[in-house]
């Protein structure tokens, strides 16, 4: 049977919502330990530029080799 | 419910059906040390939706039956908060568990706590904090309360 679960307040023994006297909760802490990734840099504001980071992410991601990457970057128009 | 309920949710990589956890769990309930007021059993899938498993054959057949009312969304609820779990405060069943795992959820009321807790409410205390040690601080508190006997 599908279960969709449904949000619970999360309290302490006594009933009451925990409070953390200023301090961070749990989940917060567990946050600022665990940064996220930065966000991704703005996109390239030209066209090549555009086409530059498109084949620098198929180099990275292993579609093409660095003597592909190397070539078709230099049949990008400036 | 007269003591604190607690949710407790343990995950397994794949069910075990070696009952070990019921067992622990009656013991207690036989004590009179806790209420184990049901369980269910789930898995989430690869695609994130969580299903209940069946009760493990000989229990009782209600078994996960008001887990199940308790913990899912009725379709006239609005008691849902929001989904994601972003605020500390609120968590689902969806938190807990990850994709691919499967998990025993037990509620569990403490009986043995029900005295405790009655005395901080008429003594006007409020509890601040409450956690589990870590492993680490376990050694070292066994270490100290041996150095102090």
């Amino acid at each position: 049977m599908l279960l969709v679960p449904k949000q619970l307040l999360r309290v302490g023994m006594t009933g009451d919502v925990p409070y953390y006297g200023g301090r961070l909760t749990p989940a917060q802490a567990y946050a600022a330990s665990h940064p996220r990734p930065r966000p991704a840099a703005p996109a390239p504001r030209t066209r090549a530029d555009q086409q530059r980071a498109a084949l620098r992410h198929l180099l990275d991601t292993g579609v093409i080799t660095p003597e592909e990457h190397e070539r078709f970057v230099a049949r990008v128009a400036p | 419910m007269t003591g604190p309920v607690q949710v407790l949710v343990v995950g397994f990589e794949e069910y075990s059906r070696s009952g070990e956890i019921m067992a622990e769990l009656t013991k207690l309930a036989d004590a009179g040390v806790v209420r184990l007021l049901d369980v269910l059993l789930v898995a989430r899938n690869e695609d994130g939706r969580l299903e209940t498993l069946p009760a493990p054959p000989g229990s009782d057949p209600d078994l996960g039956r008001l887990a199940t009312a308790f913990l899912s969304e009725a379709e006239d609820d609005d008691h849902r908060i929001g989904q994601g779990g972003t605020d500390p405060a609120v968590w689902s069943l969806e938190d807990a568990v990850p994709p691919g795992g499967a998990a025993a959820v037990a509620l569990i009321e403490h009986m043995w706590a029900q005295p405790f807790v009655q005395a901080v409410r008429r003594s006007g205390g409020r509890m601040l904090d409450e956690t589990w040690l870590a492993p680490d601080d376990l050694e070292l508190l066994d270490r100290l309360a041996e150095e102090t006997r």
